[in-house]
């Protein structure tokens, strides 16, 4: 048998705190031959990233290897002198970060990042490289990742770029010394659909035509199919499968397995579910809107920005309204004038039948209209409870001190949580619990309509299921309307009654799912579709086409 | 990005003129209100009546407190503050005259807090939690709690017990001639003349009083910096490196030492209102003849108008040295700049 290049055997790995021992991960086995793309996956917790991690070196300093090997062509760096292992950092192998938008340190320009790991990595190979000639090299690698000035980039400091451009400047990192091994830790998970659809063409494209090795760290399993041959789902810091592409995803042999594959909401295909569409007088409605955002200085000229621009709609009671679009395409903006945070720079809204004039939050509005955000972890006071944190919307709806316990367990119940979660922390809830608390907050006010920011983007897959699954079934009990915004289209398909898709302010295409999605009629919705990874090749070819020229006009971060 | 610079300039110092505004508003009402009549004051206990209501006139206490306020506002303006109340002479220029020491005093203060506390604070971050990072802690908060003139006292014990022929009082040795100008901070003088009698001199004698009046400043500055070290540590920019096998030594030298270095510059603008205050007693200690003790003599002999002209000058200083800071910040951290972009 022909040796494989990276042979992870029997890991184990422990993180000690306050005496406290944590088995990450448990008899971790993995290999990966010369020019193979292996995926590993796992919700969050599995252990991926420390495995990663663990091959890198990059371990901290809590952690300890209990067991195990890790041979990359048939040495242990594990067992290697440090000198001789810092030597393969970037050059043998290196890794693709994760977050483009905090992986640079803000303070230096991209120059100095690149030409730092660039120095040093040739200085532990023993080569004296001239700054001109790194230079060059650097360049070079930046047009490869498909950066077409890379002057301008090596004096931009990150702020200055955009999370696409970021993102390939650290793919252009890994690259800096052709390694043989490329590991990717949920390259792009941070960006726009589209962008990392661009993103991932981009990495397969390098690996095929550098003859790279790759791995491939994701909870994605959409991404998984284009990028991997060979896949090892992970499970509490153990493997729990391992098969190629074709078979585990359409025969699974773990239960684990079939729960991931179930839980992502399809795109196209028999599974799809159509929410019935709803002819209920409208209740929120916006005409010509406008919101500018100004920038207000004494010297020189403020720029101004068209945050949101003409948009006219209207939302039907009881319904699920999909707002789509990518970062910055105002759908944010939109929400908050519904819920009268800010006013419109011109146009109407009406929410309920009463007209809002700049920014009113009486006492009668606030219970109107709740949101839901992002992300739980930061949405929840730390310092308190969720019975304290629900009693804040109880006493500003008027509720009696005395009342509040019970309205508080009726809260809980009607999210599927025990009533001795009262007296918890955040910190003790897992990450769907705290949605669920963040929902439950919501609903304390008694509110017609909520808000719904990607209530779901920052859980896992299987748990985003259940989420969804209440959110469903609150609205059928008590008659809400939803606002949802997202940018996960497979997750809008099925959720939504009626989806209207955002560019730069504007709603581009608006109907129902089915409709929008068997045929888009604007270009740009086509793309945001066509860029969403999916699980089968049958759903693959449902997809819209797009053409390239259609491609360069509406993405900023398209791939020539 | 030039605009951004001057916006941000324009903008901080329209807002430092309000506060100057306000400031000298304050303390000539206070003077106003505070009991003795600077007439009686000026003229002492033996003047008669007549002589005190004449000096009055002369003054323009008779005047509504409106047109004294605007009277002063504008002398001021033009750098005229009055005269003293004791010695009868204008006290414009006796400040003038008193400020390069403090000035000295203050800036080589500045330069120790910086040289000690940022290596400190990166000694004790890097080395958190051990023998290290306790000895710093202990004498960190030894420097914070104990007051500065406490530090005089000790500092000039040592230098008097166990250092031969160290300057105890003063900024320079008497027998030496000093250089003519043009700044008025002996060690920057003595340098341009190539004096370089002088400035060791003025190196010895200004090194005590700058110490003790550092030590409180250093304990602050080393634990700003060593949590703003420990901070970015974390962060996912120094796993990029360290995967990638930039040394340790680099990406805390350089790329965690600038990033943490935004949070002591902006505390060391609040220092600077401190520094001021605490010189007047570290002055008095070491007979440093500069501006603070000539602020604390006109307290104490309740010279009203030397008062005003000292919180008023000082007010200034504090004021442009944060704009220095500003400045320095917009400098180092380009998300300042950028903030349009979003």
């Amino acid at each position: 048998m022909v040796q494989p290049l990276l042979d992870i055997a029997g890991l184990n790995v422990a993180f000690h705190t306050y005496g406290y021992r944590a088995h990450v991960l448990k008899d971790v086995s993995l290999t990966i031959p010369e020019g193979g793309r292996v995926a590993l996956i796992g919700e969050t917790g599995s252990g991926k990233s420390v495995t990663a991690k663990t091959i890198l070196g990059t371990l901290p300093a809590n952690a300890a290897v209990e067991s195990g090997a890790v041979r990359f062509a048939g040495r242990d760096v594990l067992t290697l002198p440090e000198a001789e292992r810092d030597a393969m950092k970037g050059t043998a192998f290196s890794i693709i970060m994760q977050d483009p938008l905090s992986s640079f340190n803000p303070v230096f320009r991209i120059g100095r990042h690149l030409d730092d790991v660039m120095r040093f990595a040739d200085r532990r190979l023993g080569r004296a490289s001239k700054e001109q000639e790194r230079t060059r090299q650097i360049h070079a690698v930046l047009r490869k990742v498909q950066l077409s000035d890379p002057e301008r980039i090596c004096r931009a400091y990150p702020a200055q770029l955009s999370g696409g451009m970021r993102q390939r400047v650290l793919i252009a990192l890994a690259l800096l010394h052709q390694p043989r091994l490329l590991i990717a830790d949920e390259p792009g998970t941070a960006l726009d659909v589209t962008t990392q659809d661009e993103i991932m063409k981009l990495i397969n494209r390098l690996v095929a035509e550098n003859g790279l090795s790759l791995l491939m760290i994701t909870h994605n399993l959409g991404v998984v199919r284009q990028m991997a041959d060979d896949i090892y789902v992970m499970r509490h810091g153990e493997i729990v499968e391992h098969g190629a592409l074709r078979t585990l995803f359409t025969a699974p042999r773990q239960d684990y397995t079939r729960q991931l594959v179930e839980a992502i909401p399809p795109l196209y295909g028999p599974q799809v579910t159509d929410q019935p569409p709803v002819a209920t007088p409208p209740i929120v409605e916006l005409a010509g809107v406008w919101k500018t955002f100004r920038e207000r200085r004494l010297i020189g000229r403020g720029s101004a920005h068209d945050a949101v621009r003409d948009v006219s709609l209207s939302i039907r009671q009881g319904e699920i309204f999909g707002l789509a679009g990518e970062s910055g395409s105002g759908k944010t903006t939109v929400a908050r004038m519904i819920m009268g945070l800010i006013g419109p720079s011109a146009g109407t809204i009406s929410v309920a039948g009463t007209a809002l004039a700049g920014t009113v939050r009486s006492e009668a509005f606030r219970r109107l209209t709740q949101i839901v955000y992002q992300n739980p972890g930061t949405s929840l006071n730390p310092k308190r409870t969720v019975g304290q944190t629900l009693s804040v919307p109880l006493t500003f709806s008027g509720l009696e001190r005395a009342r509040h316990g019970e309205r508080i367990t009726r809260l809980l119940r009607q999210v599927d949580l025990a009533p001795h979660y009262v007296s918890k922390y955040p910190h003790e809830l897992s990450g769907g619990q705290k949605q669920r608390v963040a929902i439950a907050r919501a609903l304390a006010a008694n509110p017609k309509i909520i808000v719904l920011d990607e209530p779901t983007s920052a859980l896992d897959v299987s748990v985003q299921k259940n989420v969804i699954a209440l959110l469903q079934r609150l609205r059928d009990e008590l008659g809400l309307t939803y606002l949802f915004i997202s940018h996960d289209l497979s997750l809008m398909r099925n959720f939504c009654s009626r989806i209207a898709i955002m560019l730069k302010g504007e709603i581009v295409e608006e109907g129902e799912p089915k409709s929008v999605f068997a045929a888009p009629e604007h270009p740009y919705t086509r793309a945001l579709i066509a860029a969403v990874p999916v699980m089968a090749e049958e759903e693959e070819r449902m997809k819209p086409s797009v053409s390239l020229e259609e491609r360069r006009r509406f993405l900023v971060d398209a791939v020539a | 990005m030039n605009t951004t610079y001057l916006d941000v300039l324009v903008r901080r110092m329209i807002g430092f003129a309000g506060v100057l505004f306000i400031l000298s508003l304050m303390i000539f009402v206070l003077a106003r209100v505070v009991p003795g009549d600077p007439a009686r004051i000026a003229l002492g206990p033996s003047a008669t009546q007549a002589q005190v209501e004449a000096m009055r006139q002369e003054m323009g206490l008779d005047q509504p407190v409106i047109v004294q306020y605007a009277d002063y506002l504008t002398g001021a303006l033009q750098g005229d503050f009055g005269r003293s109340l004791i010695s009868g002479k204008p006290v414009m220029p006796e400040i003038m005259a008193l400020l390069p020491a403090t000035l000295e005093l203050v800036l080589v203060t500045l330069l120790i807090m910086i040289a000690v506390s940022v290596p400190l604070g990166v000694v004790t971050a890097r080395y958190r939690n051990t023998w290290i990072d306790n000895t710093g802690r202990f004498f960190s908060i030894v420097g914070v709690t104990m007051p500065s003139f406490l530090f005089a006292i000790l500092l000039q014990l040592v230098a008097a017990n166990f250092i031969a022929d160290w300057p105890l009082l003063g900024r320079v040795s008497h027998t030496l001639d000093l250089p003519p100008g043009p700044t008025g901070l002996l060690l920057v003088d003595s340098l341009l003349h190539g004096r370089g009698d002088v400035f060791v001199s003025a190196l010895k004698h200004i090194l005590f009083p700058a110490l003790a009046l550092a030590m409180a400043g250093i304990g602050q500055v080393t634990r700003i910096t060593r949590s703003a070290m420990i901070e970015h540590q974390r962060r996912d920019h120094v796993l990029t490196l360290k995967s990638f096998g930039v040394p340790d030594r680099v990406i805390i030298f350089r790329y965690l030492l600038k990033l943490s270095s935004i949070a002591p510059l902006t505390i060391m603008g609040l220092e600077f209102a401190s520094l001021i205050g605490n010189a007047f007693v570290v002055e008095l200690v070491f007979s440093w003849g500069g501006f603070a003790s000539y602020g604390l003599e006109a307290i104490l002999q309740k010279d009203l108008n030397a008062v005003m002209a000292v919180v008023l000058v000082s007010g200034f200083f504090f004021i442009v040295a944060n704009l220095v800071i500003d400045v320095a910040l917009l400098v180092i951290d380009p998300r300042l700049r950028f903030k349009e972009a979003r």
